[in-house]
């Protein structure tokens, strides 16, 4: 995938110029903006992953896009090209984020030379580190149509009106994971159950918790009418697994265009602390892509959460997918 | 490949049939249990895993209900389990953590083995029909018992450390 270069300036002549000061080896494509409200809006839609910025602009200045970009979280290098020699402005702008400053007029050789030296020029093979906010998007998005589906699947096979979750799109490093899994833990115990996914160069695995007071009511709700004991709950877990990873998987699979195998679920521990969980089971990742979703049912008190995560691996596969999702609807 | 002699089309149409004959062979003999079902869980593949396990010959089997063939599975509760693998077009899953087994077979050694029955890991998959309906289930039966032995195992060693460092 081509890197995506964004150049903002008011000028259409310095545009221009910073445009020909581009490696002229390098795969880019090359957007322009003419103001900073415009940048921020090609942004939005996941074009610059490098963006040249220019400080003196009307509508929205260099200062308003850096401080936007932060807020947003938007996840690109800036390198801010201005005429502004002032050390203050070199000192305000770094603060804000950006990379590093170029002094106008620009020439090839700085320019690639400051491109090196932040390791822009490599970029374009490395996973990204954080998740651009158009692919972001897009695994939101994808998950949301697959949730539509499975809640419509979910209110037919169950008779009830199932509160959609908003997905949680991010990569996480393990230490956010025990963040996360601590944070379900503050509300109840737990129980968990893991289950593998793979196919088409996409693995990861699934965890499905539900909390120990939902038991009763998911019991009522799958129609079980026999006394939860230990037993029953692991049984209730297992269906509410079942469903909620088969069909969020089913309907992932579907616009990815791949068919996901599902292994066989395995019990994590009932009634077991989740951090006592993860440091047992989970201490061979580094980062991973996770999709977070956490359901409610209307009238009963029901509190399950689905973690899809997927492999590092899997992500350039997927990141592939997307990619082609988005050019279509270009 | 030459499309002129009459032959080719028979010659093909007889490659399908002998596929077919040793695909049926391997589902025969693989190591799983398999199960095939309609939506009144009537029994339309009953292989040689199960008929070996049950003492049931597929002959006999194929044609009754589940719940005749297996009077300890609770009608309610099965279809429930399979209403979203016919629904949904998802698989659903036991374990034995959950539910020891679900057909209770001997032990598959009955000399070395310590436990009486084999522990058993269910899947129950959908099987779409040419016009995309969900019409036959597939069930497999795992044999898990080596992992549950073990598990308790493990369990029994845990309880018995947990002891001696009280008492220490």
């Amino acid at each position: 995938m081509a890197l995506s270069v964004l150049i903002c300036d008011d000028s259409l002549v310095a545009r221009k110029q910073v445009a020909k000061c581009l490696p002229q080896d390098w795969d880019v494509s090359v957007h322009f903006a003419k103001h900073g409200e415009d940048a921020i809006g090609q942004l939005c839609d996941g074009k610059g992953q490098l963006l040249l910025l220019d400080l003196n602009m009307p509508v929205m200045d260099g200062y308003q896009t850096l401080e936007t970009i932060r807020t947003k979280h938007i996840d690109t290098n800036v390198v801010v090209i201005s005429g502004d020699i002032q050390p203050e402005a070199h000192a305000r702008v770094k603060a804000l984020g950006a990379i590093d400053f170029i002094q106008k007029p620009v020439d090839a050789a700085m320019l690639q030379a400051v491109l090196h030296k932040h390791q822009v020029l490599q970029k374009t093979e490395v996973v990204d580190t954080n998740l651009p906010y158009a692919i972001r998007d897009c695994y939101q998005e994808i998950t949301n149509i697959a949730m539509g589906q499975a809640g419509d699947h979910l209110a037919r096979i169950m008779n009830v009106f199932v509160k959609l979750p908003i997905p949680n799109v991010n990569l996480i490093e393990v230490s956010e994971l025990h963040m996360m899994l601590n944070d379900i833990e503050a509300h109840d115990r737990v129980s968990a159950v893991c289950q593998g996914f793979i196919g088409g160069g996409v693995s990861g695995e699934a965890l499905c918790m539900l909390s120990d007071s939902s038991f009763g009511d998911v019991a009522k709700i799958l129609n079980i009418t026999a006394d939860v004991d230990d037993q029953m709950q692991l049984e209730v877990l297992m269906d509410a697994a079942s469903i909620l990873i088969g069909t969020c998987l089913t309907g992932i699979g579907q616009q990815l265009d791949l068919s996901l195998r599902q292994g066989q679920p395995v019990v994590l521990g009932q009634h077991r602390n989740v951090s006592e969980l993860i440091t047992a089971n989970l201490n061979k990742w580094r980062r991973t892509l996770a999709i977070e979703l956490s359901y409610g049912i209307e009238g009963y008190d029901v509190q399950c959460d689905l973690i899809l995560l997927f492999t590092e691996d899997s992500m350039v596969t997927m990141n592939k997918k997307l990619a082609h999702l988005l050019e279509d609807e270009a | 490949m030459s499309q002129t002699s009459a032959v080719t089309p028979i010659k093909h149409a007889l490659d399908d049939v002998l596929e077919f004959h040793w695909m049926m062979d391997m589902l025969q003999t693989v190591d799983v249990g398999i199960v095939v079902m309609d939506r009144d869980f009537t029994i339309h593949i009953w292989n040689d895993f199960m008929e070996s396990h049950s003492g049931l010959k597929a002959a006999d089997a194929k044609g009754l209900s589940l719940f005749k063939v297996n009077p300890s599975i609770e009608p309610a509760w099965f279809e429930q389990k399979t209403k979203s693998v016919f629904d949904l077009k998802i698989r659903s899953f036991m374990t034995w953590e959950q539910r020891p087994y679900l057909f209770k077979f001997a032990n598959y050694r009955p000399i070395t083995g310590t436990e009486d029955f084999m522990y058993q890991n269910v899947a129950i998959s959908p099987l779409t029909s040419a016009n995309g309906k969900v019409d036959f289930i597939s069930m497999m039966i795992y044999d898990t018992t080596d992992k549950a032995a073990a598990k308790k195992q493990l369990e029994a060693l845990q309880v018995q450390i947990d002891e001696a460092s009280e008492l220490s």
